[in-house]
């Protein structure tokens, strides 16, 4: 442990603190700008600056380490008439007209700052150079005019990220934020995660969707779990006056610490598929309109006593949705089929494997943030699931080997060690043909290659995707634990949806085949159906559509009832690593439309069924993949 | 003792800070009663006094000839001055100009604006100010007090005009110190 005195407080800390972070321990204010908790302390902007007894000038607080005995003061004089100065020297430098600026009175870090330190004015007025704005992104503004230089965006993008797409040309006055070698953001290798419009302090590169929509005194915060895929992030909505504003990461989230994908962060506000806002009914060959009460009257006439009854739910859905559905149909009507739009195809053969040896042989997606070898099985990162794509990413520049084996294009393999062919349908003679390379050193060079770096490995982790859940057999996924047990490797399997596990741990993971049913009930929410299903569905002579959105689905069902979507409605989710999350209602439900979950019950009420709703002990009845924990 | 004599006047900006001062409604009954309002914009008298006032309040940034003169001389001719406003205090939204030059501003004013017609001409006569980059008023004369914000509350005009009325130099600072 480190003594120091930090403004007449004695304070103890653990080497390698900073003196900024023990001040913050202790509950002192420093001021900064390009210190961020979740990068490594740059020491750029010089606000953060102290004085110590017996160092010769003014010292950064952010990247100087605490050493015993050291004696700290954070508020003389000298150091005020610092703190004006570098910010007097920042607003010099470009264009910092708060007046015409996005992030103004309220949202702006530099700005803020100002404030804080009484500046009614600027002892030093702007040097007038105007420099270009790269507005080629769908999504980001990029505006070297209000860029301070802190350089968070940079440090964000390949320290977080790790996909290093910005970057500085030039030097001091004449320093360059860019994209790539100078290309328009728009055009370059920006993978829109958005994580350095989230952490940029002022105005330098905003947000299109919400600019000028709404301040931070003026939104409101709904914080929960995204809901567009098993990683589970944790991310705060944004509305004003019953709109979506933004989202954003939520940067003390354990698991994403702030980072989201485009998938969780822009698309959802980009959603321009027509709305549903009444129960439709088929009647003399058409959909018409119909109030709530006969459309469920329908539904109950047309479903029977569930003979032939194919009931399908969105894995989108949260658990108490997917419980109840499952009570309603697999329990109550004991319907032919009840599964998932997934049909299990990222879960079922794993699950299996959990289940036949009553043991988890996942582990969590903490290990694959701290690894040294990653072995990807028929899973692109790049394109799925890209958070936990960001932790694999991030290490490679450390030294973290990353080995991809995939038989179709994978954009992760690009920045791989080691890539291997890996067909789909052969994952079982893959996988023994690797163990046999682990086990003696024998056989192709490039499972010997493989083998090795494995072999070497101190936290090697192994991540498989959908594609290899579904094409894997008994044998394979045997083989896999094997591997896994011999390396002592982790093994992480991403799943597919949000709900993806916890459909599994229901048991909705049955395969739906083409027609053959007398009826379908088909609880969409607010997931595209696929042609597909479309396709599966066409001879069905009656089918229930619950969806938000209208589709080539919903126009040829019989009755449509119109749900909420996600910003609509709150529930619990099971990620990937089997944390339980609650994702958080954020918009007010419009007038006429029911969560999917109420809209279960009114049918149920209809078929005089009282479904189970104790949720929590129906996902526990099977041995799940991973450990189940509430986050 | 004589009330304090207040003056005011507008250089390149417009008018908005002094609808924000008018914004303070019927107290403006209460800061005549504490101050001797003379020359203003919305007052008969356009100069201040030959022999000097207590407080000079300029609203606006300082875009020609002309301008420098006016705060020049109410800089002379007041104890205390006040730049009132974002335009005063760091240039305001005239000071955008300034990333483009006076000559491109007065061509796309004048030549290319879409609502002109095919005989338009940069007015041009001796009679008229030369125009200069957009600065501060500090830029030009040294300012006491800044009071910013675009415009600046009612609220705080409001503030500031009794504790000037009163002999103290206000604090602005807190909620009381927006730029925008």
């Amino acid at each position: 442990m480190i003594k120091l005195t930090i403004d007449g407080n004695e304070i103890e800390v653990q080497e390698g603190t900073t003196v900024l972070e023990a001040a913050e321990a202790a509950g002192l204010y420093v001021p900064t700008l390009c210190h961020h908790p979740q990068l490594t302390p740059y020491g750029g902007c010089r606000l953060c600056m102290v004085e110590v007894e017996g160092a010769r000038t003014l010292q950064p607080s952010c990247t100087l380490p605490a050493t015993n005995g050291m004696v700290v003061k954070t508020n003389t004089q000298k150091v005020l008439d610092a703190r004006k100065f570098v910010l007097n020297l920042i607003f010099s430098e470009r264009n910092h007209f708060c007046m015409y600026c996005q992030v103004s009175d309220g949202d702006c870090e530099l700005q803020n700052r100002a404030y804080d330190e009484g500046m009614t004015h600027w002892d030093l007025q702007p040097n007038w150079q105007p420099f270009e704005v790269d507005a080629s992104h769908p999504f980001m503004v990029l505006d070297n005019n209000r860029c301070i230089l802190c350089r968070r965006c940079v440090r964000a993008c390949g320290e977080l990220v790790g996909n290093y797409t910005l970057g500085f040309e030039e030097r001091g006055a004449d320093s360059m934020l860019v994209a790539d070698y100078n290309v328009p953001l728009g055009e370059s290798s920006c993978i829109s995660c958005g994580t350095c419009v989230q952490i940029c302090p002022t105005g330098a590169i905003i947000d299109r969707q919400s600019a000028y929509q709404g301040k931070e005194t003026e939104v409101d915060h709904h914080i929960g779990v995204c809901v567009e895929c098993s990683v589970g992030c944790q991310r705060d909505v944004l509305t004003r006056d019953n709109r979506l504003i933004r989202i954003e990461g939520v940067w003390e989230a354990p698991l994403n610490h702030g980072l989201l994908c485009d998938k969780g962060r822009f698309l959802p506000l980009e959603d321009d598929r027509p709305r549903l806002l009444t129960p439709l009914v088929r009647k003399d060959g058409s959909l018409k309109a119909a109030i709530w009460d006969d459309a469920i009257s329908a539904i109950a006439e047309g479903l029977g006593k569930g003979e032939g009854l194919a009931a399908i739910a969105s894995t989108r859905l949260p658990i108490e949705d997917l419980a109840l559905f499952k009570s309603v149909f697999a329990d109550s009507l004991k319907a032919e089929l009840v599964t998932t739009l997934e049909e299990g195809k990222a879960t079922a053969s794993l699950a299996k494997m959990a289940e036949k040896h009553g043991q988890s042989f996942e582990s969590n997606l903490e290990t694959l943030k701290d690894t040294d070898v990653v072995l990807s099985l028929e899973l692109d990162l790049v394109d799925d699931h890209q958070v936990a794509g960001f932790f694999v990413k991030r290490q490679l520049t450390d030294g973290t080997k990353l080995i991809v084996a995939d038989g179709k294009g994978n954009k992760l393999a690009e920045k791989a060690s080691l890539k291997l062919d890996l067909e789909a349908g052969n994952e079982g003679s893959f996988l023994l043909k690797l163990h046999e390379a682990i086990e003696s050193e024998t056989g192709d060079e490039g499972f010997v290659k493989a083998a090795k770096i494995l072999k070497a490995a101190v936290k090697p982790v192994i991540v498989y995707g959908q594609d290899f859940a579904a094409n894997a057999d008994d044998k394979a996924v045997e083989t896999l634990v094997e591997i896994s047990e011999s390396l002592n490797a982790s093994l992480v399997g991403v799943k597919g949806n949000a709900n993806s596990m916890a459909a599994s741990q229901l048991g909705l993971e049955s395969p739906i085949k083409a027609n053959g049913y007398k009826s379908a009930f088909i609880m969409l929410g607010d997931e595209e159906p696929s042609q597909k299903l479309v396709k599966q569905l066409e001879d069905v002579p009656f089918v229930v559509a619950l969806s938000a959105y209208g589709s080539q689905l919903t126009g040829n069902a019989d009755v449509v009832l119109p749900v909420t979507m996600w910003a609509e409605q709150s529930g619990t989710y099971l990620n990937m690593d089997g944390r339980l999350q609650k994702a958080v209602q954020a918009l007010e439900v419009p007038e006429g439309v029911l969560t999917s979950r109420e809209t279960l019950l009114k049918i149920s009420e209809a078929l005089s069924i009282e479904p189970e709703t104790d949720w929590k002990t129906s996902i526990t009845l099977r041995t799940p993949t991973v450990e189940i924990k509430e986050a | 003792m004589s009330k304090p004599k207040v003056a005011s006047d507008w250089l390149c900006g417009c008018a908005g800070c002094h609808m924000s001062l008018l914004d303070i409604d019927e107290r403006i009954l209460q800061v005549v009663e504490l101050v001797d309002l003379r020359a203003t914009p919305i007052t008969d008298l356009k100069e201040p006094d030959e022999d000097g006032v207590t407080v000079g309040i300029l609203e606006g940034g300082i875009n020609n000839t002309y301008n420098e003169e006016v705060a020049k001389k109410m800089r002379e001719r007041c104890k205390i001055l006040v730049a009132l406003g974002d335009c005063a205090v760091f240039g305001g939204v005239p000071a955008m100009r300034n990333f483009f030059g006076a000559e491109a501003a007065l061509q796309r004013a004048y030549v290319e604006a879409e609502s002109n017609d095919e005989n338009v001409k940069i007015p041009s006569s001796p009679e008229l100010a030369e125009m200069t980059r957009v600065r501060a008023v500090h830029e030009v004369v040294p300012v006491d007090l800044f009071i910013p914000g675009c415009p600046p509350d009612a609220d705080v005009i409001f503030y500031a005009l009794v504790e000037l009325a009163q002999g103290r130099i206000p604090e602005i600072k807190n909620e009381n110190l927006h730029w925008h």
